[in-house]
């Protein structure tokens, strides 16, 4: 590396098991001065205990809204390198599955228009190209268009959806979710270049209640794969744990949560109306039991970190939907969208304006029923605003 | 803006199924059961009897193509050139032959670390920090690099209680998954903006400055003749909104950011309903470059952990069983007045029992 | 009765951009809004949509963000020296 950058305290992170993103950078500095500078202007940081970046919010490639974001550095003539460093959004496939070569032709990309520097991946799935100059964005456009990639989401939009590895390589996969993530992001691009929403809306898929996306956290809807019938048994392999030295009962028996699980001998013994599908028999003896056949998607709305009316887990709308074709996703997903669009405020994601406005009133505007598999429990004040009653005359 | 071949938009990410590996497709959809076969190796068998065997490493998330030529390398040679990325940044090779793990295991090792699978701390969720955000209170990186490397022999292992995921956010924004975690760093700045009087009126617009703060606190006013905005300071989260309209209000605070520590969250359904994280300790001091007084508060926690919960026990599972005063008691952190909310719904969390341990 | 054209919604978001330039951000749902009221049902969210697209794709308008996606008259770099 260049001998005229000293990084004595981001030298201290060279050191140590896990891998170390400073190596590696540093690996790049040579090559590229936008990288030098960028460690030049980290180890600032780490001296002076501060960041020194500034947000733009007006660079993007011809006719997106979403996709980049504008980034500079407050230090533009101490770190000139780095005076424009923005991130390019490159909307991952499905499961986030490779082959070497397509990786090979992002990197050559990137070298070629970029800083080099990616993140695997963003918190919302995309591949991250992080760090390039304003007048590069188009041609790094063009470049990942003629190779068949296009951005993804950002600000005000369809934020760019993901999905679990799914029936790729999981056994518990109660739908295709790299088909549903795949068809769902090819059916909403205009949603997910051009800014038309409130605020933001991220969709998650997890094909079981494992939820490896977190969707129930991390999604304005999550949709998330669940069975109805029973989990199906095979008694042999059961009979092979209890035969092993596991300790069945505690580890399945006593850890599930309704109780429903006995063991008769070598048999286990499932009261399947009382399952909850928590999945935790399933994952601890995945050669015995798997989730049933009657599969489809839980949907939940409303995830969100705290900014602004605190941090919200996504709520139950749908118990069970069907996941065999994709049109009823569309159209309830084009049903929420219309409602949040006509009754949301700005910046207000659709849990909080759910919150705001009422369940009740939501799922009349939308048309759904409620049932109790959308609560915890029934409300427990009395303040009902009741609006069928009465009239004195009419009662005769 | 001339164009020399025709203008591409909304094609949309490549169809998956090219980069699924010929295994992968033959069984779609078809898989019986998967084993860990040991830390960061997983075989999943198919109904047809076909077996895909994984190998998970780490990647530090931010990665140079160097770093990713490495790896796509390797499962060019190893993996018939076949790899994902899991939801926790790690990447995943994907082998038809069994006998080619060994020899990938041991290139691996030498540039990153394999494992996060079963009853382990796997990969972190993180965010960007000091390399590449505007508003954020601390450098999430290096927090990751060296809480991992202190904690890296339970990223290799698998002897943990349950698994145990972590995840670092450098600011209030939480791009990463801190209030579902079982033990999350938070950076946190704790002092408004400071306003630049003089620069302020050249260099933002004040009705759009006044609309980007999501609290309303930030109002227009106007100093010796000069249009300005001020802060109702009650009402600041710190968040960095209006850092990011206008740079003459910086949020940074290099005296009083740091970070703050979060624990017994979770996401997956199993055993009990998902859980937020609840906070830990308010407030740590950013000592970079390895921060010691986090690494060793994260590492308490987890030791206190593996000590006392019981089998398949995640932390907020465990301490679900025992109790927050016992928590607090075990891993001796002190319990202030910050530990108590004063937000929405508040007093949803106070105790509304006389179930207490003494 | 004829719709109104998207060239002439386009127009008219493009006036309300204008005016409101330096002093109010307008989201895609406010010039949609505003063309709504003033036209009633000769304008369906779809116009509003094309019309979006019409003053984007022809460059007399481009996207910001501030903390929200905006729709804005074109102009330099704020940031970049």
């Amino acid at each position: 590396m260049s001998d005229d950058l000293k990084t004595p305290l981001l030298d201290e992170l060279e050191k140590g098991a896990w891998p170390s993103f400073v190596k590696d950078l540093k690996s790049m500095a040579d090559k590229k001065p936008m990288v030098k500078d960028l460690l030049g202007q980290l180890e600032k940081s780490y001296a002076d205990k501060r960041g020194y970046w500034k947000h733009g919010g007006l660079v993007g490639v011809m006719g997106y809204g979403g996709g980049v974001i504008g980034r500079y550095s407050a230090l533009p003539d101490e770190f000139p390198g780095v005076s424009h460093f923005h991130t390019m959004r490159v909307n991952q496939p499905s499961g986030w599955f490779y082959t070497s070569d397509a990786l090979n032709e992002l990197f050559d990309i990137w070298d070629e228009h970029g800083s080099g520097l990616l993140n695997v991946h963003g918190s919302t799935g995309d591949l991250v190209f992080l760090g390039t100059v304003t007048d590069e964005l188009e041609p790094t456009f063009r470049a990942l268009t003629a190779k068949n990639w296009d951005l993804g989401g950002s600000g005000s939009d369809l934020r760019t959806p993901s999905c679990c590895v799914g029936p790729a390589r999981c056994e518990n996969a109660c739908y295709d979710t790299l088909a549903l993530s795949y068809d769902l992001t090819h059916n909403y691009q205009d949603e997910l270049h051009r800014p038309m929403f409130n605020y933001k809306y991220k969709i998650k898929m997890s094909g079981c209640p494992n939820d490896c996306t977190a969707a129930i956290a991390r999604s304005d809807m999550g949709i998330i794969g669940i069975w109805k019938d029973d989990i199906q048994v095979d008694q042999a392999a059961f009979a092979e744990y209890i035969d092993s030295e596991m300790d069945i009962q505690g580890s399945v028996v006593d850890k599930c949560p309704t109780g429903c699980i006995s063991v008769e001998g070598k048999e286990i013994k499932i009261d399947n109306s009382n399952c909850v599908k928590c999945m935790h028999c399933i994952n601890t003896l995945p050669k015995a039991l798997r989730v049933g056949k009657e599969r489809g998607a839980a949907i939940t709305l409303g995830a969100k970190a705290p900014i602004v009316e605190g941090a919200l887990f996504g709520s139950v709308m749908i118990p069970f939907m069907d996941m065999s074709n994709f049109e009823d996703m569309h159209d309830l997903i084009d049903r929420i969208w219309e409602f949040w669009d006509e009754h949301g405020k700005n910046r207000e994601r659709i849990g909080e304006c759910i919150e705001r406005i009422g369940l009740a009133t939501f799922l009349e505007g939308i048309g759904l029923d409620p049932v109790p598999q959308m609560v915890k429990q029934p409300r427990d004040n009395p303040y009902i605003f009741y609006e069928e009653y009465f009239e004195e005359e009419e009662e005769a | 803006m001339s164009t020399t071949t025709e203008r591409r938009t909304d094609i949309g990410p490549p169809h998956y199924e090219q980069f699924l590996h010929p295994l992968i497709k033959k069984n779609y959809g078809q898989w019986k059961y998967h084993e860990v076969l040991r830390p960061g190796v997983l075989s999943h068998t198919a109904e047809s009897g076909d077996v895909i065997y994984t190998v998970r490493a780490a990647s530090p998330r931010l990665i140079s193509t160097n770093f990713g030529r490495k790896l796509t390398a390797l499962a060019a040679k190893y993996a018939d050139g076949y790899l994902r990325f899991t939801s926790r940044n790690n990447v995943e090779f994907l082998l038809a032959n069994k006998d080619n793990i060994d020899p990938l295991i041991k290139e691996l090792e030498e540039f990153t670390l394999v494992g996060g699978t079963g009853r382990s701390i796997t990969n972190v969720v993180h965010t960007q920090g000091w390399v590449h955000c505007h508003s954020s209170a601390t450098d999430a990186s290096g927090l990751v690099k060296v809480v991992m490397d202190e904690l890296s022999d339970y990223f290799t292992s698998m002897k943990l209680p349950h698994k145990v995921r972590l995840a670092v956010a450098c600011c209030l924004n939480m791009c990463g998954a801190v209030h579902a975690s079982d033990i999350a760093i938070l950076g946190v700045h704790r002092t408004p903006p400071r306003i630049d009087h003089s620069t302020l009126p050249n260099l933002c617009e004040i009705p759009t400055t006044v609309a980007s703060c999501p609290n309303n606190a930030i109002r227009p006013t106007s100093i010796e003749g000069r249009s300005t905005v001020k802060v109702d300071e009650d009402k600041c989260m710190y968040c960095g909104n209006c850092y990011t309209v206008c740079p003459a209000m910086p949020l940074s605070d290099p005296l009083n950011d740091g970070v703050s520590i979060w624990v017994g969250g979770k996401i997956s359904n199993a055993r009990t309903e998902p859980m937020f994280t609840k906070l830990a300790i308010p407030y740590i001091p950013n000592n970079p470059p390895r921060w010691p007084e986090v690494t060793d508060a994260v590492k308490n926690i987890v030791e206190v952990y593996a000590k006392n919960a019981k089998p398949f026990e995640r932390v907020g599972e465990w301490i679900g069983r025992i109790g927050w005063p016992k928590f607090f008691d075990l891993t001796g952190i002190e319990f202030t007045k910050y530990h108590l909310d004063d937000f929405r719904h508040a007093g949803t969390t106070y105790k509304r029992s006389l179930q207490n341990r003494y | 009765m004829a719709g109104i054209s998207i060239e002439q919604i386009a127009d008219d978001m493009y006036q309300l951009v204008a005016e409101s330039a330096g002093q109010k951000k307008l989201k895609s749902t406010d010039l949609t809004k505003a063309m709504t009221s003033k036209y009633g049902d000769q304008v369906s969210k779809q116009d509003c949509k094309a019309a979006i697209k019409l003053l984007i794709d022809s460059g007399r308008c481009v996207y910001g963000y501030f903390g929200g996606s905006s729709i804005e008259l074109p102009h330099k770099e704020a940031s970049a020296n």
